[in-house]
């Protein structure tokens, strides 16, 4: 124990930002953790342990901070920077959980094995893990949340939204979109936010229940789909045409935005205001019950 | 499934038809479900290409695959000539970064799409070419990048292939059933083109992969 605190080094280091500049994050393993303040500068800090080192370096369109190994692959590393609010962010990692704070300026963040948790960004917002979950809040501008074996949830958030995963969930609230597209193949879609006249809202998965929230007043033209599974709605809806197959379309208000339900084998709902996680609650404990 | 407006719904959609046509469009549209179908199709298309991907992986590895399946840069507008496809059942796949194509398991009667840039940058849909030619070249950048997840199992963490593989069973067991669908209903647009997302989806999944053996070798 004494050899392993001997071995490590704390550092502690803050480095002057300049407008114009992003902060390019790369580590291998360990937690970045991102903060904002209001100072043009970045603070780094970090233990790092004699064989993986923290490097930085400053020119004049980024700074960059990476960990590097003596021989082989870095260690892990907790990351701990400090940034102004404006800078861009671009963070890449491996076996790394990725937590951004406070940001106002375009975030990438890339992981293999590790959860990514974002609140803030703006302008493109573009979030990404392989083994990991995706969560962002509070931004706003062309979010793009993208896992393979995760969830993916956006909240209170605004712009255009994409969000893919092969297996998990997607969970969109409070989203104020002009644009959606959300697709799994294996996951539940939850949609609960603003349907916008002239707006394209597309939801696609091949086994998993489509649930959307539809605010009252929504003008929407819907097309709903499906091969194997059911529709449902909390209030009548008038098929205006109906296809070979479980395919139709109706239209609500005055149908200025299109929405398109697509599930292979899943239940495709439409709820009221309030009531989306009532009616999942609802099949879970029906489905309790049949298992039961 | 195709009248003389089929031919102008991309024109619509772009915004270039004339007033007078485009009103007279709009009233087809009210009475014609073929046409109203075809548009919503196109529009899906077209907004999925929109958000296409023009990121390559890091390695020149995309390159050769990329020309094999006519993969072309970027792309952002796309103008139809023959949307009549969609309503005859042609599926859609879209591959990131690369060509947007369409295929059907069944070639007889059926016609395959590619994307082909234009000068512009407008991306028209040119009818033709052969849907077993097309799945070829599926088929082959299929199998290019699983030989190349294959060849670099060994770099990656076991758990980041064990998830990989999981998820590309998991995607092949939907395009199975997808595919048993369309050999069922062979002219529905929405099975149609959920096998073909599908496909679009593990063509993806492998380029991840690929890319992740790129950044450690």
């Amino acid at each position: 124990m004494l050899l392993l605190l001997a071995l490590l080094q704390q550092i502690d280091s803050t480095v002057p930002a300049e407008r114009g500049q992003r902060l390019e994050v790369s580590s291998y393993a360990g937690d970045i953790s991102v903060r904002s303040w209001n100072r043009n500068a970045v603070r780094v800090t970090a233990d790092q342990e004699g064989r993986t080192r923290v490097e930085i370096d400053r020119s004049p369109g980024s700074i960059t901070i990476r960990t590097v190994g003596h021989r082989g692959a870095p260690r892990m590393v907790d990351l701990v920077i400090t940034v102004p609010t404006w800078m861009p962010l671009d963070i890449s990692g491996v076996n790394t959980d990725v937590s951004v704070v406070g940001a106002r300026g375009a975030v990438s963040v890339e992981t293999v094995q590790g959860d990514v948790d974002v609140d803030g960004g703006e302008g493109l917002v573009s979030l990404r893990s392989v083994q990991g979950s995706v969560a962002l809040r509070g931004a706003k501008g062309r979010l793009e949340v993208h896992s393979v074996n995760e969830d993916v949830s956006v909240g209170n958030s605004s712009g255009e939204v994409t969000a893919e995963t092969v297996n998990g969930d997607i969970t969109l609230r409070a989203v104020d979109a002009s644009s959606v597209m959300s697709s799994s193949v294996n996951g539940e879609l939850t949609y609960d936010g603003t349907i916008r006249n002239g707006g394209r809202y597309a939801f696609s998965t091949h086994n998993g229940d489509i649930t959307i929230t539809v605010p009252e007043g929504s003008n929407a033209a819907v097309s709903v789909s499906t091969f194997n599974g059911e529709f449902a709605s909390e209030f009548p809806v008038t098929l205006t045409e109906t296809r070979k197959g479980k395919r139709f379309n109706f239209t609500l208000g005055t149908g200025r935005a299109q929405m398109t339900l697509e599930s292979f084998q899943g239940t495709i709902r439409l709820v009221r205001p309030g009531s989306s996680r009532d009616a999942r609650d609802r099949d879970h404990d029906r489905d309790r019950d049949d298992d039961g | 499934m195709s009248d003389r407006w089929t031919e102008r719904l991309s024109e619509y959609l772009d915004g270039e038809l004339p007033e007078t046509d485009r009103a007279a469009l709009e009233a087809h549209l009210d009475t014609c479900a073929a046409c109203s179908e075809t548009l919503v199709g196109l529009r899906r298309l077209v907004l999925r290409a929109r958000s296409l991907e023009d990121r390559p992986p890091a390695r020149d590895l995309w390159s050769g695959i990329a020309d094999r399946i006519g993969a072309v840069p970027r792309r952002r507008r796309l103008t139809f000539s023959v949307p009549q496809l969609l309503a005859a059942g042609v599926a859609l796949a879209v591959l990131s970064g690369g060509s947007a194509w369409m295929l059907h398991p069944d070639a007889t009667g059926v016609a395959a799409v590619r994307l082909d840039s234009a000068p512009s940058g407008v991306v028209p849909v040119v009818a033709g070419g052969s849907t077993s030619e097309t799945a070829r070249s599926y088929d082959a950048a299929v199998h290019d990048l699983e030989r190349v997840l294959a060849e670099g199992r060994g770099l990656l963490d076991t758990a980041t292939v064990r998830v990989l593989e999981q998820n590309l069973a998991l995607i092949d067991g939907a395009i199975a059933q997808a595919r048993r669908a369309v050999a069922a209903d062979s002219a529905n647009v929405y099975l149609n083109t959920h096998l073909a997302e599908t496909m679009r989806r593990k063509i993806h999944l492998l380029r991840q992969a690929a890319a992740l053996v790129s950044a450690v070798s």
